[in-house]
């Protein structure tokens, strides 16, 4: 399983650390800012960073999304 | 020594029936009396003897997979039953605890594993156990906002960590947690190496929000005259060891900083003397400082203490029976309104 997605998420970004996996991440940045930490893995925002170890969190996000998708079609 | 003292007692053998309960085991290995077995039901009859000594605080040393490999419940319920005194724990310890606490969970897993997969899907691993990030993450949230209450309440005031602990055992609601049956039974929690386990970069989470005015403080050093007030007011001192560094290290330290040296020690680990370091140090080495006295009962178990312990445990409790009640020195203070 690859995540080689170059698009910009909240699950590819640095700040990220797993909440509820794979759809919702914990943001440090956001939790510093007093803002709701909690957000959507396929979300960004303007403090993205890329992450400098990959991990499955978007890939397994849109997996989910996708058969989420395929489900309601 | 004349040549007939080395030969008082015979190795007698094992005997196994179907109905041996723990203890009767343990009966057993006493009379081999040999190897790791002779070892075993020494360290339980030195805790039986703790335990039945009037004037005997028992320090319990934990440090590490404790929580993770299964042995939380064990802790909690020495603690309930006043089968220890004083918990001196690495940090991580109580962390592996809170995150139970909170509603997390540790998983069997293995230890031939592919741990950059692991990685990818944020799990942890302890050896062969699992964890999962978020139940880290969760903890994270909760007590960065729990730390945030406890610094307002402080207002700038640092705590001892056997207050940090004592307070977050407060804000605790599980009955199983060690954290929360300290804080019910009154028994401290220490934790001289704090910042070393998440607590610490919880602490770094709350302490960096944006505007944070009350950042909690905890220091470590106020731990020392309270934990060697304990040791020195204590007519008798014993330790039992999980494993050993700096929670070992500071029963040690305390009992010679007080003058009194250990009375009783068992220590499971499987560390070695070679390195020098104190966890495989030996007791025998402990007398040469002062930190044990030389006349101590003492016995080093070299095993894995989730095999070890749980037995101990259920050895020495199964020879008190289900009435026996302890009163501890500790109790019979605080109830005399003399601690400090």
């Amino acid at each position: 399983m690859e995540n080689n997605n170059e698009e910009k998420f909240c699950g590819n970004c640095d700040s990220h650390n797993c909440f509820d996996y794979p759809t919702k991440v914990f943001c440090s940045t956001r939790y510093w800012h007093h803002q709701n930490p909690i957000v959507d893995t396929l979300w960004h925002c303007e403090s993205y960073n890329r992450v400098s170890q990959e991990c499955y969190c978007v890939s397994e996000a849109l997996k989910q999304k996708n058969s989420g998708k395929a489900a309601e079609s | 020594m004349d040549r007939k003292d080395y030969l008082k007692e015979p190795v007698n053998h094992i005997k196994i029936n179907g109905t041996l309960t723990v203890d009767q085991l343990m009966q057993q290995f006493k009379n081999s009396g040999s190897l790791g077995a002779g070892r075993l039901a020494a360290a339980c009859d030195i805790y039986e003897k703790m335990l039945r000594e009037k004037d005997c605080t028992i320090f319990l040393a934990l440090s590490g997979a404790v929580v993770p490999a299964g042995m939380r419940t064990i802790v909690t319920d020495l603690i309930r039953k006043h089968l220890v005194d004083v918990i001196v724990s690495t940090g991580a310890c109580m962390v592996h605890d809170a995150i139970e606490a909170v509603g997390g969970h540790h998983y069997k897993g293995g230890w031939a594993v592919n741990d950059a997969e692991l990685y990818k899907y944020h799990l942890f691993r302890i050896y062969d156990i699992f964890v999962p990030e978020e139940d880290y993450i969760r903890l994270d949230f909760k007590f960065s906002e729990m730390y945030a209450d406890i610094a307002k309440q402080r207002n700038g005031e640092s705590l001892a960590s056997d207050e940090f602990t004592h307070e977050i055992g407060k804000r605790l609601t599980d009955k199983n947690s060690i954290l929360r049956a300290a804080y019910e039974e009154n028994v401290p929690i220490f934790l001289p190496a704090v910042r070393d386990s998440e607590f610490g970069f919880i602490h770094w989470l709350h302490a960096s929000q944006k505007d944070q005015k009350n950042v909690l403080l905890v220091d470590a050093f106020k731990d020392v005259p309270t934990v060697c007030g304990i040791c020195a007011r204590s007519p008798k001192n014993g330790m039992i060891v999980i494993g050993g560094g700096v929670p070992r290290n500071t029963i040690q330290s305390s009992a010679l900083a007080s003058k009194k040296g250990l009375d009783y020690a068992v220590v499971i680990t499987l560390d070695r003397p070679e390195t020098g370091g104190l966890s495989g140090s030996t007791l025998e080495e402990t007398v040469s400082w002062g930190k044990m006295k030389g006349s101590a009962d003492h016995v080093m178990v070299i095993g894995e203490a989730l095999m070890v312990f749980p037995f101990l445990v259920a050895s020495a409790t199964e020879r008190l029976g289900p009435d026996f009640k302890r009163n501890s020195f500790l109790q019979r203070e605080k109830h005399a309104g003399k601690a400090n």
